[in-house]
């Protein structure tokens, strides 16, 4: 019989622990998850204010501005529009790519067939319609119709119609309204009126040379190098700085500003600058042409390079290394998408390529709110077990040792409050005081409920275990050399059930976390816009986004749903670590 | 055991009414003024000083600016009613007004836990049926292929959240295979009668009862698992099968019936349970039952049905405890509680 060597207790629990795989793989997994909750926030920043009706339920995916293999090499003209983009190659063939989806019946890649019949020379991209230009005049719109967006001006119809060419030489889009702008000067627009200022002064018709559009507005161009509102509204754009009122070249807009640039090369922003559109770097080069996204502005310099300024959201000013090498003939800028076309005929992109787990209905992206929301989660669940342990450590502690009428008191106290249903009384206090205080403070609401109604658990077991070691030698050891009763109990005691409270403790984190998070679910918790694991499965609760939105749920349900596992399998595998007795089982 | 059990009801009655006090004091501290609402209608049609008198005099009338203690005994039916000089309370059977179903509490509450006991029946039964089989099975061959698997698939079914498991459930039934309805109780507009009318019901709650059972499996699979080992790794399993007793009945006749002893006490205190309702399945479900209603009293600040809600979800939890208490003496007699 070979001799067993004698090990401590300590390296005994480690090696059972060490040597059971599936409580190995959980706790390797839960830091994993955890490493990545606590470590991604601090780079993918939650900005509770944000959402983005252009960038609502857009499916995983990181290829939005993967131009399709046939176009490459022969781009003629590109669109980039919202989550999708469309193009057009130098044979008059149009292309979209991205998410193209823009409400359950409506997909913008399904391209009329008078479309693919035409050879197309222009595209302008709105936020759900796409506008295309024929190389005979003719003007084609598809996307969402319903507001007028096809509905096109007489002039342009009529000349369709006898198959006349308006020459047509630009043609822009901007939220339910288009413009064209022929050769010999003259604006039209068309679309939905209610919102923007369709209007155009009778004294600049025939003047026009070009048309920048912002979301809802438009400024234009004049032939004679100045920068004028054509509209009639009084707004953000239409007190046309001194700067720009002529030898202007280029002009262009983002969604809430424009942008003017002078023969000398100086730039001038106006509107509501909200993303720092006005911040304009330092040039080491003429700027020739200017470009504008929805928050940001790309210039293109005299020396064929390239730079940006505006807002920092989805990394569009971030220009690859490539493009500053390379000289760059002409850039197509919208929305969040950059396409910068080089002398030898090739695309380089940058900007929004996709979301790695889709975004929510308000264009939240759920890889971040499921990283911030993991840490509200796990904050909350790690500081309501602690409240819970000292509570319960304290009270078991208490009443296991010194029994009397203190045990009786105390285990009274336990039982109202074990006897309160948990979910209905959490969900009653947070309906109570929930609605008075702000989002922070009914964050801190829930953990200390959560704490404080889940402590006669753990009081119970405490006490258990110190009545049983109440009577151990060692214990009469120490009363007779003098040791006071609270160094007794927390200092000679405690450490003997500290294998109980460990385990308790991490079965306990899982349930606070689930607790929370259904009390999030169920809108009792904590509620949007600061994010859990919970309440981000709050708006998934119905049949649409199950089917169609699918990424909605099944990522933070994933997440979650892994996590909580995780925990359970480390407290179990912990409980028989310690209990060599359960190895048995 | 007697002795006990009084001593055992008396404690519950002292806890029920702590609790009682509680929330009543929590309840309290919402604003609300019922006097106000009570004068609402009539507004517009009485002078500001008349509305005034009228106002001042009904929360006379209320008591609304009595202690706080005296209305909670008028509320639990303690104390007499400030105008009819009548115990009109909780005691008395009267639970409250609900200002959203615009009922008393005691009309709204027995359809709701009908509902709610019909779905937790078939509930109980189904998960029954499974569990204690798999357990035994479990247990008869622990720590083989099949009992690891099983032992790792509860943990998962106790650590994930219902409410996730309702969804993968209503993806999988309702949206993908179309087989079930995704939310209600009957088809909107039908005017069934008899069977069909049954069988529509099955129709609606098949989904929510497949969910909640699947939830409950975990749990009760490990318990009946863990009775049925202690029981086999007893001394007289081993004379049993030395004796050269057939397998089957070392199992159900002689392991089985005492491993039974600490699952019987976990069920009763299940049966207990089929009164309060699942918040989370009945309002995922829209399922007219105890879960919805407190759910739906609490998001429309329908107070006095939310606390009458409350206090019957106390009154289940602690004679739950008390009978799975008792029971432990009742089915085992060499436990005695009273020690």
């Amino acid at each position: 019989m070979e001799e067993e060597q004698v090990q401590s207790p300590g390296r005994l629990v480690l090696r059972n622990f060490l040597h059971n795989p599936l409580g190995m793989t959980g706790l390797i997994v839960f830091i994993l998850i955890f490493a990545f909750v606590m470590i991604a926030p601090r780079f993918i920043v939650l900005d509770l204010s944000f959402q983005d009706n252009t960038q609502a339920n857009v499916p995983p995916t990181m290829k939005l501005m993967e131009i399709p293999k046939e176009l490459k090499g022969h781009v003629a003209d590109i669109a980039p529009g919202t989550t999708f983009a469309v193009g057009v190659s130098d044979t008059g063939k149009v292309y979209t790519w991205g998410y193209t989806r823009i409400t359950d019946t409506i997909n913008l890649a399904d391209i009329p067939e008078e479309v693919q019949q035409a050879k197309i020379v222009k595209v302008a991209t709105g936020y759900d319609h796409i506008v295309a230009l024929d190389e005979n005049g003719g003007v084609y719109v598809w996307g969402n119709e319903r507001l007028g967006q096809a509905r096109l001006p007489q002039e342009i119809k009529g000349a369709m119609r006898k198959n006349e060419n308006l020459k047509i030489k630009q043609i822009e889009a901007g939220y339910q309204f288009s413009a064209a702008v022929t050769e010999d000067g003259q604006l039209y627009l068309w679309g939905n009126s209610n919102m923007a200022d369709l209007n155009l002064r009778r004294e600049y018709e025939g003047q026009i040379e070009k048309v920048a559009l912002t979301t809802y507005s438009y400024i234009a161009l004049l032939k004679d190098g100045s920068v004028v509102y054509g509209g009639l509204q009084k707004n953000a754009f239409s007190d046309v700085p001194e700067s720009a009122a002529s030898g202007i070249v280029d002009i262009s807009s983002t969604g809430s500003t424009v942008a003017a640039v002078d023969a000398e090369g100086n730039i001038t922003v106006w509107g509501n600058m909200i993303n720092g559109e006005n911040e304009v770097p330092a040039m080491d080069s003429k700027p020739v042409k200017i470009y504008g996204g929805l928050n940001h502005y790309t210039a293109l310099l005299e020396n064929g390079d390239v730079i940006t300024w505006g807002s920092e959201t989805h990394d569009v000013c971030d220009v690859p290394a490539s493009v500053h090498s390379k000289n760059i003939e002409n850039i197509f800028s919208g929305f969040y998408q950059n396409y910068a076309l080089t002398d030898e005929g090739e695309v380089e992109t940058w900007g929004l390529r996709g979301y790695l787990f889709g975004t929510d209905d308000l264009g939240r992206d759920l890889l971040n709110r499921i990283a911030n929301g993991g840490r509200v989660t796990m904050t909350v669940g790690a500081i309501a077990v602690i409240i819970s342990l000292i509570i319960g450590i304290i009270l078991g502690g208490v009443a296991g040792y010194f029994g009397g009428w203190i045990d009786m008191l105390i285990m009274r106290v336990a039982e109202v409050v074990g006897g309160l249903p948990f979910l209905p009384f959490a969900m009653i206090l947070s309906a109570i005081i929930g609605t008075r205080i702000s989002v922070e403070q009914r964050m801190y609401l829930i953990m200390i409920v959560l704490g404080v109604l889940s402590w006669p658990g753990t009081c119970r077991l405490i006490r258990a275990q110190i009545l049983s070691q109440r009577e151990q030698e060692f214990v009469i050891a120490a009363k007779a050399m003098g040791v006071k009763e609270g160094a007794i109990v927390f200092r000679h005691i405690l450490p003997n059930v500290l294998s109980m409270i460990l385990v308790t403790a991490t079965l306990d984190f899982a349930t606070c976390m689930l607790t929370e998070s259904t009390l999030s679910y169920l809108g009792f918790g904590i509620s949007a816009p600061t994010p859990t694991w919970g309440n981000m499965l709050t708006s998934a609760n119905n049949s649409v986004v199950i089917q169609q939105f699918w990424w909605r749920w099944v990522f933070p349900a994933t997440v979650f749903g892994i996590c909580t596992v995780c925990i359970n399998l480390v407290g179990d595998a912990l409980r028989s670590a310690f209990d060599p007795k359960s190895m048995e089982r | 055991m007697k002795k006990y059990i009084v001593k055992r009801i008396i404690y519950m009655i002292f806890v029920f009414l702590i609790v009682s006090v509680l929330m009543y004091l929590l309840y309290n501290l919402i604003p609300s003024d019922p006097a106000r609402a009570e004068l609402e209608g009539i507004k517009t049609t009485l002078r500001p000083a008349e509305y005034e008198q009228r106002y001042q005099n009904l929360r006379e009338q209320m008591g609304l600016d009595d202690p706080i203690l005296l209305r909670y005994a008028r509320w639990m039916g303690f104390a007499p009613e400030k105008e009819s000089g009548e115990l009109h309370g909780m005691l008395q059977g009267y639970f409250g007004y609900s200002n959203f179903f615009k009922k008393d509490v005691t009309e709204v509450l027995p359809i709701r836990m009908k509902n709610t006991m019909i779905i937790n029946l078939f509930v109980t039964f189904l998960a029954l049926a499974i569990t204690i089989p798999l357990g035994i099975f479990c247990a008869v061959r622990k720590n083989g292929k099949f009992d690891n698997a099983v032992q790792f698939m509860t943990i998962i079914g106790y650590s994930i959240p219902i409410y996730i498991i309702a969804l993968v459930f209503i993806w999988l039934f309702a949206v993908k295979l179309r087989w079930l309805p995704v939310s209600g109780m009957e088809t909107p507009g039908s005017n069934y009668q008899g069977m069909q009318a049954f069988l529509d019901r099955i129709y609606y709650l098949t989904l929510p009862v497949l969910i909640m059972t699947f939830a409950s499996l975990g749990g009760m699979t490990r318990y009946v698992r863990t009775a049925m080992i202690d029981a086999l790794g007893m001394d007289y399993i081993r004379t049993a099968r030395a004796k050269g007793l057939r397998e089957k009945v070392v199992i159900y006749s002689h392991a089985w019936r005492n491993a039974l002893l600490p699952v019987v006490t976990v069920i009763i205190g299940w049966f207990i349970t089929i009164f309060s309702g699942s918040v989370i399945i009945e309002t995922t479900f829209t399922l007219n039952g105890m879960g919805q209603v407190y759910y739906l009293a609490l998001r429309n600040s329908d107070y006095e049905l939310a606390l009458a809600t409350q206090m019957f979800y106390c009154a289940v939890s602690l004679i739950g405890q008390l009978i799975m208490d008792l029971s432990y003496g009742l089915v085992d007699p060499r436990v005695r509680v009273d020690k």
